[in-house]
Order: C-alpha cells, then sequence, then structure tokens
C-alpha cells in the first residue's frame, strides 16, 4: 500500500471511530468541545501546509480564518443568505484574499513574510475594532458595519435547529467531522503529492531544485491558495456554530493556541497538526480552572517544544521508530 | 503655521521613541538574524517596572528609570539563553526563535497581567507644563522624551561605532566566522546585544507609557511599530531605521490629525504593505549586515 | 629553530557525518614555514579550519606546544596564539581597513599594543596605510588579501594560518604576496599555508604535504618534489 492510501485509510479509520462519539456521551458539552477541536484543526492542518511544508512564514492564517467568519456572518446578517451557501462563499473570498496575500509576499523573505502578514492581520483587526460609526441601528444598539467590538450575531444558522431543535449541535459535530476529513485527506495529498516533494526538493536543495524548473513562486501561489479554501470554510463554520462573531478570533491568545498546536504535533508532519490540536484542548480542558495561567503555560510550552522538540511529537515518535527497527529505510517527509 | 509646528513637534516625539526601541530590534536581527517577538512584552515591562519602583517602592524617577533598564536588560539576557543560544546553528534557527520568542512574550506579558490586573493605570514617570513656541504648547514631557532619545541615539552611535564591543559586535554580523578568528566569542556578544535590546526597550517602554497608559500588552503595537521601522529600513541598517523612525513618527502625527487616532495606524500598515510589495528588502536595505 | 610547535595526530574531520579528513598527522617546526598543496576539495581548508576551531574533529588531536586545543572554542585558540587568515579573506565588509586591522588585535594582549601593531603592519604592507578610511568591500583583490594578511598580523600569532594566498589573484599580485610571505618566515614567524598549486610554495617552503582524497601522499621539501614530476603530475596535474 503506498503512503498515500495508508494515510488515508487511517484518516477513514479516525473518521468512523470520531463518528462513534456522540453515540458514546450524552453530554452536550463533549460534543461541543469536539466539535471546536474540529475547527482548529482543520485551521492547523491548513496552516501546516504553509509553514511547515512550504516552509513560508505566514502568520495569515489566523486572518483568513477571521475573514472566513465575518464574511459568512456579514452575508448572513446584511443580504440574508442561507448560511450554508454563505460558507462556500467565504471560502472563494478567503482563497482570492490569501492569493493575494501570496503575490505580496513572493519577493520577500522569511521574516518579511511574517510580519507583512502579521501587519496585515493587525491592520484588519484595528480596522473592525476602531470603527465605530454605526452603519445600521437595529433594535439592539448601533451597529458599525464589521460589528465593532461585540461582533456580528444573529445571522442566520444551517438549518439544523430547526430540524433537530435541541439536537442540533449533533449534526454540526458531523459536520465538522466531515470538513476536516476533507482537510485531512487534502492536506495528504499535497504533502505525498507532487507539491510536497517539490516543497522538501526546494528546502534540500533550492539551487537544484530550480534549475529542474520547479518554480517556487507558482507552488507558493498554490500552497496559499489550497490552503485558505478549508480554513475558510472552517471560519464560516466556527460562526455557524457558535452563532457569534466578534474580534477576539483576531486575539494573540488565538495565535499562541494554533502556534502550539502545530509545534507540539510536528511541524511540517502530516498527522502532527491533528496530534497537536488533540493534546493542546486535552490540556486546556485540564487548564480551564488556572485561568491567567494558560497562556503562561501556552508561552512554556511552546518554548520547550521548540527548543527540545523540534519536530515536535510526532518527529519524536518517528525518530524512536527508526531507533527501534533499525535498517528500515527513511520514509518521504510527514510519514 | 501652528499647526506644522504641532504635527512636527508630536511627530519627532514619536519618531524619537521609536527610534530607541527600533535600534535594540535592528541590532538583535543584524547581529543574530532574529526577531524578537518579544520585544513589546519588554517594553511593557519596562514601563510596570518603573512605575512600580516609583509607587509601590516610593523611589525617585531615575531609580525607577534603571530599575526597568536593568530588569528588562536580565530578561533580553533570559530570552537569548532560553530560547536562541539552544538553537545558535541549526537549520530551522530564525523560524524556531520566531516562535519561541512569541511564548517567551506571552508569557511576560501574562506575568504582568497577573500582577498589575488589566486595568490601565499612568505612568508615574510624569513631567507637568510646557514650553510655548508662538501659540504652540509642547509639554515638557515630549521634549524630554526628544532629549533622552537624542542623548540615547549618539550614545548608542559611539558605542557602535567607537568602543570595542561595538566593533565585535559590527563584526560579528557582518561576518561571523571571522569574528571568531579575531578572537571574538560570539555567544557573550549575541548575549549583550540582547541585554542591549531589552535595556533599549524599557526605556521606550517608560516613555510610551508615559504618554499613553501601562497595560499588560501595551508593548504590542509599538512592537509592530518597531519591525516596520526595521523592514522598511532594511533589517539591520541602524542609521536607516533611525531616520525611519523620524520619518514615521511624523507620518503618524500627520496622520493622527487628518484623520484620527482610529485610522491613522491602519493606514499606516496599508502603506508599509505596498512598500514591501514594491521593495521586498526595505526601502534601503541590500544584504542583512549590521551598518552604520 | 625550535621543537615542534604544531601537533596533528591522526585527525578526522568532516562535514555532514562524512569524513574529509582521515586521519592525518602533521607537525610544524617553530620557525618553519610548511605548506599542504593538491587539488581543490580534498581537505586543504578543512585542515585548516580544524586547526582554528571552526570545524570539530572526528578523531585524533590537535596540539599547539604542550596544549591541546581541538576541543577549544576557535576564540579561546586564537588567545593561545593560532591565527587563521581564512580563505576569501572574510573580511568585514562594511568596516574599514583600520577598522578590519583594529579587529586583527581584538584580544587584549593585542589591543594593548595596537599603536605598535599598526605600525608593524603598515610597514610590512604600505598600501594599508595608504587606504586605511577606505570600506573594505571597495577594495580590489589584492588589496583584500593583503588586508586580511595584515589582519592576521595584528594578533599575537605564535602560528599563522594562510589559506590559499594566490587564490583569484592576477601573477603580479601573487609575487607581492608571495614576498610578504618571505619576510615573515625570514623574521622567525612559523607559518602553515595552504595552496593548489606546488609551484609557488616549492623554494620557499621548508616543508611540503601533498594531499590528496583527505590522506598525506607525499611530504619533502620543496626542491624534491619539484625533482618529481611524475608527482606533480598524478596529483596536482603539473
Amino acid at each position: 500500500m503506498t503512503p498515500l492510501r495508508r494515510d488515508v485509510v487511517v484518516t477513514l479509520i479516525l473518521v468512523v471511530l470520531a463518528a462513534t462519539v456522540p453515540y458514546l456521551t450524552s453530554t452536550r458539552y463533549i460534543v461541543t468541545q469536539t466539535t471546536l477541536f474540529f475547527i482548529w484543526a482543520i485551521v492547523v492542518t491548513q496552516w501546516n501546509l504553509v509553514l511547515g511544508v512550504a516552509g513560508i512564514f505566514s502568520l495569515a492564517q489566523m486572518a483568513l480564518f477571521a475573514a472566513g467568519a465575518y464574511t459568512t456572518a456579514m452575508l448572513g446578517y446584511y443580504w440574508g443568505v442561507p448560511i450554508a451557501l454563505a460558507m462556500l462563499a467565504a471560502a472563494i473570498i478567503v482563497v482570492i484574499l490569501s492569493v493575494i496575500i501570496g503575490l505580496a509576499c513572493l519577493r520577500l523573505r522569511g521574516p518579511y513574510v511574517a510580519l507583512l502578514t502579521l501587519a496585515i492581520a493587525q491592520m484588519l483587526y484595528l480596522l473592525i475594532v476602531n470603527d465605530t460609526d454605526c452603519f445600521t441601528n437595529p433594535p439592539s444598539g448601533c451597529m458599525p458595519l464589521f460589528g465593532g467590538v461585540r461582533g456580528i450575531s444573529r445571522f442566520g444558522d444551517l438549518g439544523f435547529r430547526a430540524l433537530l431543535g435541541s439536537k442540533w449541535y449533533i449534526a454540526h459535530y458531523y459536520l465538522g467531522l466531515v470538513l476536516l476529513a476533507l482537510a485531512i485527506i487534502v492536506s495528504i495529498v499535497i504533502i505525498r503529492g507532487p507539491l510536497g516533494l517539490a516543497f522538501q526538493a526546494l528546502r534540500d536543495n533550492p539551487g537544484y531544485a530550480m534549475s529542474r524548473g520547479i518554480s517556487r513562486f507558482k507552488y507558493q501561489l498554490w500552497v496559499f491558495a489550497v490552503s485558505a479554501f478549508f480554513t475558510g470554510l472552517a471560519g464560516g463554520f466556527y460562526a455557524a456554530q457558535f452563532a457569534v462573531v466578534g474580534p477576539t478570533v483576531f486575539s494573540l491568545s488565538q495565535l499562541l493556541l494554533l502556534l502550539s498546536m502545530m509545534v507540539v504535533g510536528g511541524l511540517g508532519r502530516i498527522w502532527g497538526p491533528v496530534l497537536g490540536a488533540l493534546l493542546l484542548m486535552l490540556a486546556d480542558e485540564g487548564v480551564r480552572e488556572l485561568g491567567d495561567w494558560r497562556d503562561i503555560g501556552l508561552g512554556l510550552i511552546l518554548i520547550l517544544f521548540v527548543v527540545l522538540f523540534r519536530r515536535g511529537l510526532t518527529g519524536a515518535f518517528e525518530d524512536l521508530w527508526r531507533r527501534l527497527r533499525p535498517g528500515k529505510p527513511l520514509t518521504a517527509p510527514g510519514s | 503655521m501652528d499647526v506644522v509646528i504641532q504635527i512636527i513637534a508630536s511627530g519627532l516625539t514619536l519618531g524619537a521613541m521609536y527610534a530607541v526601541s527600533t535600534v535594540g530590534l535592528s541590532l538583535v536581527y543584524g547581529s543574530l538574524n532574529m526577531l524578537n517577538m518579544a520585544h513589546g512584552a519588554l517594553l511593557a515591562l519596562g514601563g510596570y517596572i518603573c512605575f512600580y519602583t516609583m509607587t509601590a517602592l516610593g523611589m525617585p524617577a531615575i531609580v525607577g528609570v534603571l530599575a526597568a533598564v536593568a530588569v528588562c536588560g536580565l530578561v533580553g539576557l533570559l530570552i537569548y539563553i532560553c530560547t536562541a543560544a539552544p538553537m545558535l546553528g541549526s537549520a530551522q534557527f530564525e523560524t524556531g526563535v520566531f516562535i519561541a520568542t512569541i511564548g517567551f512574550g506571552a508569557i511576560v506579558e501574562n506575568v504582568i497581567l497577573r500582577m498589575f490586573g488589566p486595568q490601565p493605570q499612568p505612568q508615574s514617570l510624569q513631567i507637568p507644563g510646557d514650553i510655548v513656541i508662538g501659540h504652540v504648547h509642547i509639554p515638557n514631557q515630549n521634549v524630554m522624551i526628544l532629549t533622552v532619545a537624542l542623548v540615547l541615539m549618539v550614545a548608542m552611535a559611539l558605542l557602535l561605532k567607537r568602543s570595542r564591543l561595538g566593533r565585535a559586535i559590527r563584526a560579528t554580523a557582518q561576518n561571523r566566522e571571522a569574528a571568531q578568528l579575531m578572537g571574538v566569542r560570539v555567544g557573550w556578544i549575541y548575549a549583550a546585544v540582547l541585554a542591549l535590546s531589552g535595556g533599549l526597550a524599557a526605556i521606550s517602554g517608560i516613555m510610551v507609557s508615559s504618554l499613553y497608559s501601562l497595560l499588560p500588552n501595551m508593548g504590542g503595537d509599538p512592537m509592530l511599530k518597531a519591525f516596520i521601522i526595521c523592514i522598511v529600513a532594511g533589517l539591520g541598517n541602524v542609521t536607516g531605521a533611525v531616520i525611519a523612525a523620524i520619518a514615521l513618527g511624523l507620518l503618524e502625527a500627520t496622520l493622527q490629525y487628518n484623520l484620527g487616532v482610529q485610522y491613522s495606524f491602519a493606514l499606516l500598515l496599508f502603506l508599509v504593505i505596498i512598500v514591501l510589495i514594491w521593495r521586498p528588502y526595505g526601502l534601503f536595505g541590500r544584504k542583512q549586515v549590521v551598518r552604520l | 629553530m625550535g621543537g615542534a610547535l604544531l601537533r596533528i595526530d591522526n585527525v578526522s574531520a568532516g562535514y555532514h557525518g562524512q569524513d574529509v579528513l582521515r586521519g592525518l598527522s602533521l607537525t610544524v617546526e617553530e620557525g618553519n614555514l610548511v605548506a599542504i598543496v593538491g587539488p581543490n576539495g580534498h581537505g586543504k581548508t578543512t585542515m585548516l579550519r580544524a586547526i582554528s576551531g571552526l570545524l570539530r574533529l572526528t578523531g585524533g588531536s590537535i596540539a599547539l606546544g604542550e596544549r591541546r586545543i581541538d576541543r577549544l572554542r576557535p576564540d579561546q585558540i586564537v588567545a593561545a596564539g593560532v591565527v587563521h587568515v581564512p580563505q576569501g579573506d572574510m573580511l568585514f565588509p562594511e568596516m574599514t581597513v583600520l577598522e578590519n586591522l583594529q579587529m586583527g588585535a581584538y584580544l587584549p594582549t593585542a589591543s594593548a599594543r595596537m599603536a605598535q601593531r599598526l605600525e608593524e603592519v603598515y610597514t610590512l604592507l604600505p598600501k594599508l596605510k595608504e587606504r586605511h578610511h577606505q570600506v573594505a568591500s571597495t577594495l580590489s583583490g589584492g588589496e583584500r588579501r593583503m588586508v586580511g594578511i595584515g589582519r592576521g598580523l595584528m594578533a599575537d600569532a605564535r602560528l599563522l594560518l594562510l589559506d590559499e594566498p594566490s587564490l583569484g589573484l592576477a601573477p603580479i599580485i601573487i609575487d607581492q604576496i608571495y614576498e610578504v610571505i618571505a619576510a615573515l618566515r625570514a623574521s622567525g614567524r612559523t607559518i602553515l599555508l595552504v595552496e593548489e598549486s606546488a609551484a609557488r610554495v616549492a623554494d620557499k617552503a621548508d616543508r611540503i604535504h601533498l594531499l590528496d582524497h583527505g590522506e598525506f601522499v607525499w611530504s619533502g621539501a620543496g626542491p624534491e618534489l619539484m625533482a618529481r614530476p611524475e608527482i606533480l603530475a598524478t596529483y596536482l596535474g603539473g
């Protein structure tokens, strides 16, 4: 079985396992938190493609996620677009946004990309938060165009509440699971496919790779575009799930959380982000009581993992595996 | 005319403040190839230490400032030891240090949050009164900031240009191996640069908080601005950074006057994005070496 | 002539897990000029980098006088008196000639006698005095080489390592460089230099070692080597 097929099979197995969760528990909280885990897992698997695989220092993922959420909410709020459609439209708009950002970053090197994307994210945040002019004036109070500090709510939902009543969150759970499965499969295909190999080549030996016609720019734009689709979709789904979208999606706390997920799991690896997302969500539950210490803990985790476990837990497992089975040939990256 | 003087006065003050923190950042990147994302947290730390020393411990301003500089210098050293030193020479140094310093900055900010709470506090280091030019009132605070910044810039320039340490820093930035072959212990140079950067951040933080107020996350925007200035000048170009800082200050003052504080930063960022797209290595940037 | 100043014993070193040098041994007598020659890529520069500490050994040891230096940091090795003038000069591009020279005397023992050192270097290399305020990146190839060597002389060097002093220079300039080297030799300096071609060093070196694929295949005095054209042809292409 090729590595690619093996990974897809693993994905399907995990999906089946995850599908049983709503039947194993009657606690709504567990199901909704797992749905949140799905959302973050989608975002980090896609961010992993840009940061870990393509090696592009982009911090734009959160902004793209937020753009997806905001677009969905605004389409629903201002134009009454059905949320399912709004999510798709948002995903497409986010892809376009991402390609524009990608174009801007094309000629930039490492840290410049980080700062450019940070600047873009911050600019969007400021535009939203500082806009105090009332665009509309519904009974609930002054509503700036982008919702301002309070955010946008009451923009409609996916219709499961009407269909299933109080069990709507289960339908959301499965939708989230499906989206995650698709996102993972996309990331597997990319990492195992020509794009992944091209980036590996560009990392290992850029001069040779480019002389063989591997165009860094073209592949970079592809990565920006593809990773944006599910990120935007995840954002839209987040909006549908929580029924309110505010500037907190831009917060440093969130960025920290997602970064930690990738670093702990393993940058550039296929299963790294998912593993990291799972572990961090569990850890987050565990330290929920500790409030302020959460970010301190995340900061410590980040430092520890970056310095000690550079390739994350999946990387550490791989090393262990390799040591236990000497003589096994090195497999392709992200295995 | 009065308006112009007002804008220039504000702009120079802002620019001076930014220049102080930017120089440190530029040095760190120029010598270490390191983007210190904990820089903003150091700014905040400096402001709070000064505040604490003056209010809770009842010390005079000068002690407050020295305490802030000392603490932040030490924390800068700590940042080097915890994040950069372990990864020196590895292939993923830049990314790794970037992420690790984000973590470090989050820790510092949250410690501040725990100790001082989330409410804004006014900075104790204030100089009342103002000087009058024509019909324009320029707060003494601003004049002090400008003076201190000027003195610091001159001191830094002298340090880098004339002193043995300064030469070693520049040499390490321009060619690390060659510097080693001259007998320079580069690990210590890196540590010195980060400590220096910490001290400068402390002073900048005190300045910023004296104009606005103390908040645990107050360092975020000034840090972003400092990075922007570095980028526009070309990372590692120290003189260019000072010039760009002043230019940015003036630009910001103009935008604030015309558009209000709300949108000025957003517009500023937008302009920077445009600049970066047009000139990927910054307006004056070439290679990454520390030039004076 | 003193005893052995530098003792290299069964040394191995390399990059990315591959050894370039394999079990090499070499001594340099005090006051001698020893040359290592051989085709490019066979380990000459690697050898010098191993001595100056830029490269870790995977085996063997290196001693300067009585003291073992192979485990030391590069800056400690410089302090012990080994000065490496690297291949391609590695000048500090944005610094002036003077500042480059000043960096050469970075260590406290040397910097205490900075003025005196500068005078000595300017006497040996007058061109440098002429151009002392010029930024290094604007110098010509030959001038850069001289700055590199001058910089190396600013320190308290017991042993001078010269990596391909003739690299990339016009023959006339190479002549000048080798005049300087000969003057250094005459004043009693201990020098270990590497070159690709044996011709330049044959009449000046007290001893020549031929390095091929990480191993010494021949050692002897300069004139001996020139008298063995078959060796020259096999390893050095004539």
